[in-house]
């Protein structure tokens, strides 16, 4: 193996870290380092040096960021984002500096002037010998390939369930994602969906047409990360419910049509609220248009667009008589108070349903 | 927006303005942009107890206690004006965004105000999105009826006055940052710090204790804006990087610097991590406000840092 290669990394972020591997080792020739899947550990020593009322997903991504150092890695990438997310790159930079840690750090708010050819600029900071054809050929590839992910994970959520043999859609979603993390080309990942497409529909299923579906919503990072949501989609298809979520990277911004979704909503907001806000809304409105049983909007503690949206959300809940359970997320939230608060939300929406 | 245009301008609008949030730092604009137009207007009382109240009983709990301040002076205009003015500002351009909160103020509002019927005005800044502020000023003058020339003509007025205020101001902030003494940067955002029932209680009570508080909002904007960046490369908050380079170019001339953030503020969160990180030469205390009552607390912490100050600097 090449010595010089750098060992990359990047903060565990649901599935999408198979995307970033495949991407930064075959289009930049470097080295990914997979950071074990995130832990209380990961949480705590996250929390432990960052500012106490920061969102959680700071906390998270700088534990997951010091997972990645203990494994190896030597260059860390931060992504660039709109809300405070934007500047957690240069804060986790200056503690893990401040900690004593070295390594490079790429952070792509420092890359985004505007200019698309500067994110250029930072690619070739892993992979100086990466031509710009091989770049945007992987990148398709890996485009396709999360969106693969996305796909088969929301028919995951809608399904499992239903199944009637305990254990057949997880297995058949392992082993769809362990193709995903050894896919080497464009054909691999291709074969590896029209597997799992072909698996999941031969999964013996049982869905009654009384069944409870509900939408989930959110801030971007809590309600698409398992870890972060204590498993919420998980918890709720295992009581039995249809579980819908719009939110993933392939909605929010490989096929985003922001204008198309806030001129359906102008009943309720006149501009965009914040960057995930117009998506969010206009899921409630859509979920609650399509006779939904309920809708949950799950969140960091302090997440400042999702707090502003839920004025909007609880008109909307008012308008059409749907339901709506808001979670916070911070890092003490416990399994059990989630448990309670799930079930007792399920009787109410079971318990309508069979009223109406 | 929920406004109509009237031709015929027999009943003029009254206009309400929160005494809150952006009122700090557009207040004489507004007020001087409406009076040249002929418009009345109102602002609300300075916080007290009573609005705090109203406004904590408005807002879902999880925001942060400007937003709570700001629900209760638009819940005490409710009824007593045809409109009441909220901006939406999202971005002066590149790294010169504001916190999301002031983007979504209109709708937030709005809609939590939606079963009182109450109409708001609104004016939408977005210069990314190539909307400036005189734009966003023209159309709002142009939603209630006036003609363009007029509009355009107060607009110039009001910001040309807004202006004189600012630079007056900014000269007698020099003279304390000349003058002897203890001096403490009180670091904040200006509607904090010149909330009657939050901010001016701190820096008045540091004047009690003999130092002499100077706030780091008041500053030349466009050389904060220049220094931030030394600072913080990404920082990308107009208000926070107004005060980090105000920070920055008096660092040398103050004896100690009082962090003071609204519980729980997005923006202050990290920023203030930054600064505690970034100016280790100078003492700094964190006060972070939230709704409850009681300044005993406060003044406690006060007395101890002003007595630290003075012990480091051989006065007391």
């Amino acid at each position: 193996m090449n010595q010089n290669k750098k060992k990359v990394a990047f903060p565990i972020f649901s599935h999408y870290n198979l995307c970033i591997k495949y991407f930064i080792e075959k289009a930049l020739d470097a080295e990914y380092i997979m950071q074990p899947p995130m832990t209380n550990r990961t949480l705590d020593i996250g929390s432990r040096y960052s500012p106490d009322s920061v969102c959680t997903p700071f906390k998270s991504t700088l534990g997951s960021m010091i997972d990645a150092l203990e494994a190896g890695a030597d260059t860390l990438i931060m992504t660039l984002g709109l809300c405070r997310l934007g500047y957690y790159g240069e804060l986790q930079e200056k503690i893990l500096r401040d900690l004593e840690y070295s390594f490079d750090y790429i952070n792509l708010s420092e890359y985004s002037t505007g200019n698309p050819k500067d994110y250029l600029k930072a690619l070739r900071r892993i992979g100086p010998k990466a031509s710009t054809a091989k770049i945007a050929r992987v990148a398709t590839e890996t485009l396709k390939m999360m969106s693969y992910l996305d796909e088969i994970e929301s028919e995951y959520y809608k399904n499992c369930g239903f199944e009637i043999h305990h254990g057949d859609y997880k297995a058949a979603w392992k082993k769809f994602l362990i193709s995903m993390e050894t896919a080497d080309s464009l054909r691999d990942i291709e074969d590896a969906y029209k597997t799992a497409r072909k698996e999941f529909s031969a999964i013996p299923v049982n869905k009654p047409e009384t069944t409870l579906r509900v939408g989930v919503i959110g801030e971007y990072f809590t309600s698409v990360d398992a870890f972060s949501n204590l498993n919420l989609e998980q918890k709720l298809a295992d009581m039995g419910i249809e579980v819908h979520r719009w939110m993933s990277v392939t909605n929010r911004n490989l096929h985003y049509h922001g204008k198309t979704l806030s001129i359906e909503i102008n009943d309720y907001c006149a501009y965009e609220m914040g960057p995930t806000s117009t998506a969010n809304i206009w899921c409630a409105k859509h979920y609650a248009s399509l006779g939904f049983d309920g809708i949950i909007h799950a969140k960091s503690a302090g997440c400042t667009p999702e707090i502003d949206i839920m004025p909007v959300l609880q008109n909307i809940s008012y308008d059409y008589k749907i339901p709506i359970l808001y979670l916070t997320y911070d890092s003490q939230t416990s399994d059990t108070g989630l448990d309670t608060r799930l079930e007792a939300f399920y009787d109410m929406i079971y318990m309508r349903k069979k009223a109406v | 927006m929920k406004t109509t245009k009237e031709k015929d301008v027999q009943h003029q609008p009254v206009i309400g303005l929160p005494n809150a949030l952006l009122y700090s730092r557009y207040g004489n604009l507004w007020k001087c942009f409406f009076t040249v137009l002929g418009v009345k207007v109102i602002v609300s009382e300075p916080t007290n107890k009573e609005i705090l109240h109203l406004g904590t009983e408005k807002t879902i709990d999880e925001s942060c206690l400007s937003a709570k301040i700001f629900s209760g002076h638009v819940q005490s205009l409710i009824g007593a004006c045809d409109y009441i003015l909220i901006p939406r500002i999202s971005n002066w351009g590149r790294l010169r965004n504001m916190c999301t909160r002031f983007e979504a103020l209109y709708d937030l509002t709005c809609s939590t105000f939606r079963s009182t019927g109450q109409k708001f005005l609104s004016y939408n800044i977005d210069v990314s999105k190539k909307i400036t502020e005189e734009k966003a000023f023209l159309s709002m003058g142009q939603e209630l009826g006036f003609p363009q020339k007029a509009v355009k003509e107060a607009y110039k007025k009001a910001k040309k006055e807004d202006d004189l205020l600012w630079k007056f101001k900014l000269k007698s902030q020099e003279r304390l940052y000349q003058s002897d003494g203890l001096k403490i940067s009180l670091a904040g955002h200006s509607y904090l710090l010149e909330d009657a029932y939050f901010g001016r209680p701190i820096s008045n009570y540091l004047t009690e204790l003999g130092a002499i508080p100077i706030r780091a909002d008041i500053t030349d904007r466009n050389e904060a804006l220049k220094h931030s960046l030394k600072i913080s490369p990404t920082l990308k908050w107009e208000l926070n990087r107004e005060i980090v380079g105000s920070i920055q170019i008096h660092r040398d001339k103050v004896d100690g610097i009082i962090l003071v953030s609204a519980f729980p503020c997005g923006p202050d969160s990290m920023v203030n991590e930054i600064i505690s990180r970034n100016f280790q030469e100078l003492p700094v205390l964190t006060l972070i406000l939230d709704a409850q009552n009681g300044t005993a607390g406060i003044e406690t912490r006060l007395e101890s840092f002003v007595d630290i100050l003075k012990f480091k600097k051989g006065i007391l």
